[in-house]
């Protein structure tokens, strides 16, 4: 059933594979497009993500395809773009994305790719036509591209040390806080004794991706890595562990306890990390105990996100922190069959309240279903900011696209994420009583 | 299309059927009798106007494209027998690209160069490929372009079912201001059982049999020759029967929008014919209807 769906944050495939490469060092994407489509991935996504957008125009490399590679096929363009950027960029991996037009008309995009191959440059290509889905099947087709393709280019063996956990299911900019979300986790796998391979952000490059194959283990952190993760267990045997939704506070604990067993560590080291992080948590409820009941901060809430968002903090409100979840939205289209899961998962949060769950992209039919809701602070994307308004209620932006927070290192996920959240939104219902108390 | 030079007429039909034999000889009778005609071929092939032209080189509209040159009408464009502009729009090598967007934007350089402006002409003659495969070969009978389609078919089966989907795509662009249904021109008639099938399909669909062509070896003879019929023997029986479907189109502008037949109509019609074309074969002596 087709639908008009009204501002959707949901960018499409081909920018969700960009996402992917331009996260990874080293790696030179090649748009195989019309140039509207590196536009728009500049405007749409990087820019609106907590800052960390290129300087000036968007640095991409594209074919920029006009009327005559529609009729006559864009292949030869495509090689010598893909000739034009060996020669100037010098990368250690070049990955082809491809966009509409040239899916419509049928470019033998992975020939040109083995040509590349065949002089020795590493290419690598995927298929991202918009109509072929949105954003996150963008970074599952990269992923997938990644790792399909990559091992056919390695020229010698990678060492990988013993521990090493793949983290999946992240999906830069999508998630505004994807870098401070994926560092804590890193911390806190290490502490255990673990060595994370974060694959995407600071200081991650190709070679991460090399040694992908010799993990202990994938930790999915979202739906959307479920799929890679299945892949790797096929080609490697390598186990899994998925999360529907990110651990914040307390709950990494069940995750840390979980990574534990699976790999056969030492518990008690992990006790004492848990503990250690426990007791912090713990005494930062404690000093906000005086504005916690001052500020009246236990309220009903909405929340609009991504499911692993949504889960994550929806859970960590209500159950950590005694907020009351009246309105959930979920906005990143997961599957019917996950989207049961999820809805049984949000409906019992806090036992007995009558929670609205709504699975939308639509941002008239969620400012609709907030606004009927109420709540007494709404966290969104900045697309929700206006029915916070409306209701007169603090508003927090948590999810993309984000218009006016500057996110360099912040992170909802793990202990420290829960510090980050009893800042944020702590300081917006402080903010806010400020105001009323005038 | 208010304004339009000249009468347009898309011809259609399965690959293979005669479309541009039969759009070349209409195009030399209508000549002929002292008309401008411009015959343009919208089929990557490039073929359509070779038996007009001698079989010289002609540079496609599409090649103009692909070079990014300005461009002349003499230059894509040649001067066939009777004065007929042969133009073709040409499009990609097979298997790589789009041809039906290159038709699309054949068109749109014609325009572009203001070809009908300058030539004045009485007829243009689209000669398109094959089925309707895409949108883009839908374009001579969407956008008002063409007034009239008319699509020549054979007994098989194959060129019948190609017809009905003509008839299927005239039906969704006509009510818009695309073009109508001229007729059907029943080609190569040979079997026995032909006439009566095609009059009969043309019948079921609310559409009518313009002319029917034998097939017939002065139509090799003169390809061979790189020459229409009418060029090349101009008395012929057959020529005549060219000439005969020129004038139809020229006088009778009647068009209609047809009645396609729905996927079990068109196969239970053809199982019904199959019967009877079987029953004949086999020398079963029986009152055939209109066989
Ligand atoms: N009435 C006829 N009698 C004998 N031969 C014929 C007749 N009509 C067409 N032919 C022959 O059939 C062949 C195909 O004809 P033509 O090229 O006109 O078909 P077409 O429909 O334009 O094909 P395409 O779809 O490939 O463009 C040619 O060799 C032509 O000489
Ligand atoms: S939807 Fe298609 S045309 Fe639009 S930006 Fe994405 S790939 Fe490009
Ligand atoms: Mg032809």
């Amino acid at each position: 059933m087709s639908h008009h769906i009204e501002g959707s944050r949901n960018s499409c495939a081909l920018h969700g594979a960009l996402q992917v490469f331009e996260a990874i060092e080293g790696t030179v994407p090649v748009i195989h497009s019309t140039s509207g489509c590196g536009v728009q991935h500049y405007l749409g996504g990087t820019r609106l993500s907590g800052g960390n957008d290129p300087f000036g125009s968007p640095p991409v490399s594209s074919t920029n395809i006009r009327e005559k590679h529609v009729v006559f096929g864009g292949g030869s363009r495509l090689r010598e773009q893909l000739k034009n950027s060996v020669k100037v960029v010098q990368g250690d991996l070049y990955a082809i994305v491809t966009g509409c037009s040239i899916e419509m008309v049928g470019d033998d995009v992975p020939a040109m790719a083995k040509e590349g191959v065949d002089q020795d440059w590493p290419v690598i290509y995927t298929n991202t036509p918009g109509f072929r889905g949105d954003v996150h099947q963008g970074y599952q087709l990269a992923l997938r591209a990644l790792i399909e393709q990559l091992p056919g280019l390695r020229t010698e063996s990678v060492a990988v040390q013993a521990g090493q956990v793949n983290i999946l299911g992240v999906i830069p900019n999508q998630d505004p806080f994807w870098r401070g979300n994926l560092q804590e986790v890193a911390r806190l796998l290490e502490a255990i004794g673990l060595f994370p391979n974060l694959l995407l952000g600071d200081g991650q490059d190709v070679n991460s991706w090399h040694q992908v194959p010799g993990a202990a283990l994938n930790l999915v952190l979202s739906h959307w890595g479920e799929q890679s993760a299945r892949l790797l267990e096929e080609r490697y045997g390598t186990p899994s562990i998925s999360l529907d939704g990110l651990p914040v506070g307390t709950a990494f604990a069940a995750l840390l306890l979980q990574v534990t067993e699976k790999l056969g560590l030492d518990p008690e080291r992990t006790n004492g990390v848990i503990a250690r992080e426990e007791v912090r948590l713990r005494q930062q409820f404690a000093r906000l105990a005086d504005i916690y009941y001052r500020t009246g901060f236990q309220r009903e809430f909405a929340l609009v996100g991504e499911s692993a968002l949504v889960v994550g903090i929806g859970e960590f409100l209500g159950k950590n922190l005694g907020l009351l979840p009246r309105t959930l939205v979920i906005t990143d289209n997961p599957p019917e069959s996950v989207q049961k899961s999820l809805a049984a998962r949000l409906g019992s949060i806090v036992p007995g309240f009558d929670t609205k769950i709504l699975f939308s992209e639509d941002r008239s039919e969620i400012a609709d279903v907030v606004r009927t809701g109420k709540a007494g602070i709404v966290l969104g994307s900045s697309l929700e900011e206006d029915v916070a308004q409306d209701l007169g209620v603090p508003f927090l932006a948590v999810s993309f696209p984000l218009f006016n927070r500057i996110i360099l290192e912040r992170g909802y996920a793990g202990y420290g994420g829960a510090a980050a959240l009893l800042e944020d939104v702590g300081s917006v219902i402080l903010a806010d009583s400020l105001i009323h108390s005038v | 299309m208010s304004g339009k030079i000249g009468k347009h007429i898309a011809i259609y039909g399965k690959g293979g059927i005669g479309k541009s034999t039969t759009t070349s000889n209409i195009s030399a009778a209508l000549a002929e009798s002292g008309y401008r005609v411009i015959q343009i071929g919208c089929d990557p092939k490039s073929d359509s106007t070779t038996i007009l032209r001698g079989g010289n080189d002609l540079p496609t509209v599409l090649d103009t494209l692909r070079e990014q040159s300005k461009v002349r009408i003499e230059d894509i464009s040649a001067i066939g027998f009777g004065g007929v502009l042969c133009i073709e729009a040409g499009g990609p090598v097979p298997g790589v690209g789009c041809a039906g967007r290159g038709i699309n934007a054949a068109v749109e350089q014609l325009q572009d160069l203001k070809v009908f402006e300058e030539f004045k002409p009485d007829f243009v003659l689209y000669d398109v490929l094959g089925d309707v495969v895409c949108g883009g070969f839908a374009v001579p009978i969407r956008d008002g372009l063409a007034d009239r389609a008319f699509v020549v078919t054979s007994s098989d089966f194959m060129a019948i079912f190609a017809a009905n989907n003509l008839f299927k795509a005239v039906t969704k662009y006509a009510p818009s201001g695309g073009a109508r249904l001229g007729g059907v021109i029943a080609n190569s008639l040979q079997a026995p059982y032909a006439k009566s099938l095609i009059d009969d399909f043309a019948d079921r669909t609310g559409s009518r049999v313009i002319g029917y062509v034998p097939r017939s070896l002065t139509v090799a003879q003169s390809e061979l020759y790189g020459k229409t019929v009418i060029e090349a023997v101009p008395h012929s029986d057959q020529a005549q029967v060219y000439r005969d479907l020129a004038t139809f189109i020229d006088r009778d502008e009647d068009a209609v929008i047809p009645r396609p037949l729905n996927g079990p109509e068109l196969k239970k019609w053809a199982r019904e014919w199959g019967d009877r074309i079987f029953e004949v074969e086999a020398g079963v002596v029986h009152e055939m209807g209109s066989i």
